[in-house]
């Protein structure tokens, strides 16, 4: 089996590489990098793309996302999801615990593995619940849990008011040296359901004040600093709270961040009308708080951009905004919107591979073979310059919740590469 | 929200749905006032009807109880000669597990007309005139805390009758911002009709954030929030505010920001006051007050059914516009293709 692209520009963060180059891929291996004219090879080839002008970077890694499978998959099934998810150039996914029944469990955590890996079109990174049930109150099985695979712990969108049992999950948590992951905002002050501010205001809707976030992210580094448990905060959404993180981690203290591309790209004035596809938790708040989670990808504040990917039945949109179910479908339009980021000027491509994929690899602890020969092939290769209709004709994910629906979009993955193989081509 | 106005309006820019006064110009709303204006009369005729609505139907969805809004609504529809279906959909439907949309879509294939909504949630109508029913006329009767435009209209009109322009007055808005849905519409219809000082006054905990971006100055004294002020407008206090923290008592509250006669000297001597009822007395405002030459409380009442006569009957001549426009559209269409 032989795959070659030719003539990519080729994007890996951990080599510093950044060059125009032919990619031979020979039975899942990168066999030669370099000028394929100039090194002559015998026999046949299965697949040959003429990738000028394209991007071909180490393949993306999302640490946040929900596949919908087991209990909802009115929603999204994991082969729906993860075939999305490849079309977006993500090969390995972290799951959220918020799945029905609750990550909370061996059993669940092999049906969803074995699931996905039946699909073929990602390999699954599970975050398990931090807390039985997710319910905040008793230890999960966290040892357990990580020798079957499990990447990192949380309680998803779920806040440990109980500042004894969260003390106590990190402590356990820290013992093993396993990685926590929180999504900051406080359960009172997050009950609303958009960003609190001049929108929210004008269109009656109760709102998610930005110390909700600020005062949670607060509370989650001092508990982390006091433990030395490794963390990870999931979808920053506030300058405040990138402001945090910088903060911390010029302290020393063990932190990562991420974002989701949605909040790098919408703000809440998205939502005026009441357009319900812009309705998510955390809420998008306001472009200053956008401009600043893109200075903070730049300057590396925040480690990785990650889908939060939410797919929804249209039921679940059809209702006054406060009555809708949060979330965004998100693997069919990722890679236009990094590409809106890209023409504005606002990030470059690099920028965005090192937090799609470098990073992202690095938090989830997944070995990243990158652009190097003799290694596995985990690739992606991006089309910046192809346009093309988001509809239901081409969408991939089951969700109907795309807030970019019927529009032309820029930018697309030509081919995915999973191991070594297609696990997605245009 | 420019969404809301397009939505609101036929092609032809006539009212179809009366959902907020946001987004429309003040043509628009100085027409709906004068219709208002022409209504006040028949109140007063002996007999009160006048067959603008004959043969329509009207249906009053009421998702939350509302006693006062309800009836004068009631009573609009019935002054217009339509047939009113009132349902109280708290004890009907929904609570079967029916969800509104496919409530909703029952009563259109009833063929009614019009549907009179008020719902908790913020948005309700405007999900309903645009996703649910568009071919339906649909007036909001107060959802969640973003609109209740017929109040405010009828506010609007009140002042306009006793005051005359807006340009010069001074309006002061006072008590529960954050959590009324008449405030927000009152600022956007005063704000278009020209009126230039609006005050807020109020405690932090019941001003919502961002609400200076709307064009009005916030007070938290309420003797310099209404000094000199022509119009002040008292807002109805929900007992739950101390319950859920926002107060500490009703009588700390009505110590600090209550409308009492030596309070109101504060303001122009020929300064009216106005409440959406029902009120609270001993509250927000003192009983003298209430019952004093200055109130336009129970004047705001009257007002109220000849403004809902006039958005019902301006409303439905907007609908029955656009079905038209899209009926001789579709036929052309047909035309087209036989040929």
């Amino acid at each position: 089996m032989r795959i070659i692209i030719r003539g990519a520009r080729l994007l890996d963060p951990n080599q510093a590489l950044d060059c125009v180059a032919d990619v031979l891929v020979r039975n899942g291996v990168i066999e030669i990098i370099g000028n394929l004219t100039d090194t002559p090879f015998d026999g046949h080839v299965d697949t040959q793309v003429n990738a000028k002008g394209m991007i071909l970077s180490p393949s993306f890694v999302d640490l946040n996302t929900c596949l919908r499978d087991l209990n909802q998959i009115q929603k999204g099934t994991i082969a729906s999801e993860t075939l999305a998810a490849a079309s977006a150039g993500f090969t390995h996914l972290c799951p959220s615990p918020d799945t029905q029944p609750c990550s909370d469990s061996g059993s669940v955590i092999s049906l969803i593995k074995s699931k996905a890996e039946a699909a073929g079109f990602c390999d699954l990174l599970p975050v398990a619940a931090l807390t039985k049930d997710l319910k905040g109150a008793a230890l999960s099985n966290m040892e357990s849990l990580s020798r079957a695979g499990c990447i990192g712990f949380s309680n998803a969108g779920f806040d440990i008011s109980d500042n004894n049992v969260l003390l106590r999950c990190y402590e356990y948590a820290a013992t093993f040296g396993l990685k926590v992951l929180v999504q900051a905002q406080d359960e009172k002050l997050g009950s609303g359901h958009m960003h609190a501010g001049p929108t929210a205001t004008r269109m009656g809707l109760d709102g998610i004040p930005i110390i909700a976030e600020t005062l949670s992210i607060s509370r989650h580094l001092q508990l982390m600093q006091h433990t030395g448990v490794e963390g990870h905060f999931n979808q920053l959404t506030s300058a405040q709270g990138v402001a945090l993180i910088r903060q911390a981690k010029a302290q020393g203290i063990k932190v990562t961040a991420d974002v989701g591309i949605a909040h790098l790209c919408f703000t809440d004035s998205a939502i005026k009308g009441y357009r319900s596809q812009y309705h998510v938790q955390p809420p998008l708040r306001e472009e200053l708080d956008r401009e600043a989670l893109v200075a903070g990808i730049k300057d590396g504040t925040i480690d990785a951009i990650c889908s939060a990917h939410q797919p929804h039945e249209s039921a679940a949109k059809c209702a006054p905004f406060a009555a809708t179910e949060s979330g965004m479908a998100v693997y069919d339009m990722l890679v236009p919107l990094i590409q809106t980021l890209v023409d504005a000027g606002e990030l470059n491509w690099m920028h965005a591979i090192v937090a799609l994929s470098s990073n992202s690899a690095s938090i989830a602890k997944n070995e990243i073979t990158g652009l190097t020969v003799g290694k596995r092939a985990n690739l992606t290769l991006i089309d910046p310059n192809h346009s093309w209709t988001l509809d239901e004709a081409s969408q991939l994910s089951h969700g109907t919740n795309q807030a970019l629906a019927n529009q032309t979009l820029k930018a697309r993955v030509k081919l995915t590469l999973k191991q070594g193989q297609i696990s997605y081509a245009l | 929200m420019s969404d809301s106005s397009n939505l609101q309006l036929t092609e032809h820019g006539e009212l179809r749905h009366f959902l907020t006064p946001e987004g429309l110009d003040r043509l628009m709303l100085e027409r709906i006032l004068d219709t208002a204006d022409s209504f006040v009369v028949v109140g007063n005729q002996e007999i009160k009807k006048v067959p603008l609505l004959r043969g329509r139907t009207v249906v009053n969805l009421f998702f939350e109880n509302s006693t006062r809004t309800r009836s004068t609504f009631e009573l609009a529809a019935k002054r217009l000669s339509a047939d009113v279906l009132t349902l109280d959909i708290k004890t009907s439907a929904t609570s079967k597990g029916e969800s509104l949309l496919d409530t909703l879509q029952n009563l259109r294939a009833m063929h009614s007309d019009m549907f009179v909504v008020r719902h908790s949630d913020s948005g309700a109508a405007h999900f309903i005139a645009e996703q649910v029913t568009p071919n339906v006329a649909i007036i909001n009767a107060g959802d969640g805390r973003h609109a209740h435009p017929t109040q405010a209209m009828l506010d609007m009109l009140t002042i306009r009758r006793h005051k005359g322009r807006f340009e010069p007055l001074s309006v002061a808005i006072v008590g529960d911002i954050s959590h009324s849905r008449v405030a927000r519409d009152q600022i956007h219809a005063l704000k278009t009709l020209g009126c230039k000082d609006i005050r807020l006054v109020g405690p932090n905990t019941l001003m919502p954030q961002g609400i200076e971006n709307m064009g009005v100055t916030t007070h938290s004294n309420m003797d310099s929030g209404i000094s000199g002020a022509d119009v002040i407008i008292m807002l109805r206090l929900q007992t739950e505010r101390m319950a859920s923290a926002f107060l500490p008592s009703a009588g700390e509250y009505f110590r600090l920001y209550g409308l009492t006669t030596a309070r109101l000297s504060q303001a122009k001597p020929d300064a009216i006051v106005m409440h959406p009822g029902p009120i609270n007395r001993g509250i927000e405002i003192e009983s003298a007050v209430a019952d004093g030459p200055q109130s336009m409380i129970l004047n705001q009442v009257g007002y109220g059914i000849a403004l809902r006569m006039a958005v019902m009957s301006m409303a439905m001549s907007g609908q029955m516009q656009q079905r038209q426009t899209q009926a001789s559209k579709s036929s052309s269409l047909i035309g087209e293709k036989k040929i």
